[in-house]
């Protein structure tokens, strides 16, 4: 559990700071296990295309053309929030992200090796910043056990 | 999706405009700062957030957490999910045998999660998400909760006992009654295929879940859970959370069948030999 501190964070930021904290306690519903579908040690960051968006429950889904150095396309697949959640951290379905712009989205990798993520935040074409995915770890029992083990 | 709101929110709003009119007349009867209906119990009717304790409306309190709103940085805070034990809580008092029954839940990161199959959460992993909101409506003879969280529904009969022919469910059987300015909730009448909170906690249908709901101000219901299951706990498991109330959310649609894939991504992992497991 990180929280990154900042040398010029301003009292606004402080005051989410302790927001975020006094929330850590909250107990979320992952519709699924995060830590086995995907890997909190393999964090990844890819900008692209948005081929195609899936605004469905539980989770919705968007695809990213993605380009390598040598040139070579890659398409994408990004989980993440089911629409009811994304409208209440701020997505606005057909205006937020459209398929063609060009974002950048932050996550972790799927074990299973292939072209699949769970996605955090996305830089939008705007520049706007949103939270399409919970954190890593989200789902899958954190990191101490419900009982006491022996 | 969006702006679409439970057609049963729909049909139970639309039957309320009287009582909100009557209780917008009696708001100079509130004793304190507990709003009251005209028979002077505390109404608990409106939208509500689980395990916060930050006031305002859902963007407010929510904001920067990943829960709602933006932020900046993606790998803060983790927030705890309906798998983990809230952070309040007491660990599970299992039985030793049943204490290993939820470590290998828990080894295997809850892959066999009932809710991962689209199944109802039950009671209280249900009551205790943050993530989705709760909607009660009192009146002076039931309570109605709304949960969008897989789309459930309680109905609870005040001052009634549980039939006689109760079948086991996922939500179970619940009736209420006051005690003082609290809301006392008996549930009972469980299947066995429902988590109780946190990876892993599974139960039997001996469950008995005690629900205390005490709304202290305008903004808070403190939530008070025993579980009891002589078969699995060796003593009840207390769990003191609260609720708070979430101004001008709405609840929207939840259609999990719609296109889950976790169950087949499982299904593939456990075929292709790729480790997940806890060390």
């Amino acid at each position: 559990m990180k929280v990154e501190f900042r040398a010029k964070m301003i009292p606004s930021q402080l005051w989410r700071l302790v927001a975020a904290i006094a929330l850590l306690a909250i107990p979320l519903a992952a519709h699924h296990s995060f830590g086995a579908e995907y890997d909190a040690n393999k964090p990844i960051t890819l900008t692209g295309v948005v081929t195609k968006i899936e605004w469905t429950n539980p989770h919705s889904y968007f695809y990213l053309d993605v380009k390598d150095e040598k040139g070579t396309v890659a398409n994408w697949k990004f989980e993440g929030y089911g629409p009811g959640v994304l409208y209440r951290t701020g997505w606005k379905r057909g205006i937020s992200m459209k398929p063609g712009d060009t974002i950048t989205v932050t996550g972790w990798r799927a074990r299973d090796g292939t072209n699949w993520g769970h996605s955090r935040q996305v830089t939008l074409a705007s520049g706007e910043k949103l939270f399409f995915g919970p954190p890593a770890g989200t789902g899958d029992g954190g990191s101490v056990p419900p009982v006491e083990v022996k | 999706m969006m702006g679409r709101v439970l057609a049963v929110v729909v049909a139970l709003t639309l039957s309320l405009p009287a009582q909100n009119a009557t209780r917008d007349k009696n708001k100079a009867s509130t004793k304190g700062s507990v709003p009251r209906t005209p028979d002077g119990k505390p109404d608990l009717t409106g939208v509500w957030q689980s395990g916060s304790t930050v006031k305002g409306s859902w963007e407010e309190a929510n904001s920067g957490t990943g829960i709602g709103g933006t932020g900046k940085n993606p790998s803060a805070p983790a927030i705890l999910s309906a798998s983990d034990r809230p952070a309040a809580a007491e660990r599970a008092p299992y039985q030793p045998w049943a204490a290993q029954k939820v470590l290998e839940s828990y080894k295997n990161r809850g892959i066999d999660d009932p809710a991962a199959e689209c199944l109802p959460p039950g009671v209280p992993r249900t009551s205790v998400l943050g993530l989705f909101p709760t909607q009660i409506i009192e009146t002076p003879k039931q309570i109605v909760i709304l949960y969008e969280y897989m789309h459930e529904y309680r109905i609870i009969p005040l001052n009634a006992k549980h039939p006689d022919d109760l079948s086991p469910t996922y939500m179970g059987d619940s009736v209420g009654r006051w005690e003082g300015d609290t809301l006392v909730v008996d549930v009972t009448g469980f299947n066995e295929k429902t988590w109780l909170v946190g990876t892993g906690t599974f139960h039997t249908d001996a469950l008995h879940v005690t629900e205390r709901y005490t709304r202290v101000d305008k903004d808070q219901i403190n939530y008070d859970i025993t579980i009891e299951d002589p078969n699995v706990l060796t003593k009840p498991w207390v769990i003191h959370t609260n609720l708070m109330l979430r101004d001008g959310t709405r609840l929207q649609e939840y259609v999990c069948a719609e296109n889950n894939l976790a169950p087949a991504f499982y299904e593939r992992m456990q075929k292709n030999g790729i480790n997940f497991q806890r060390p």
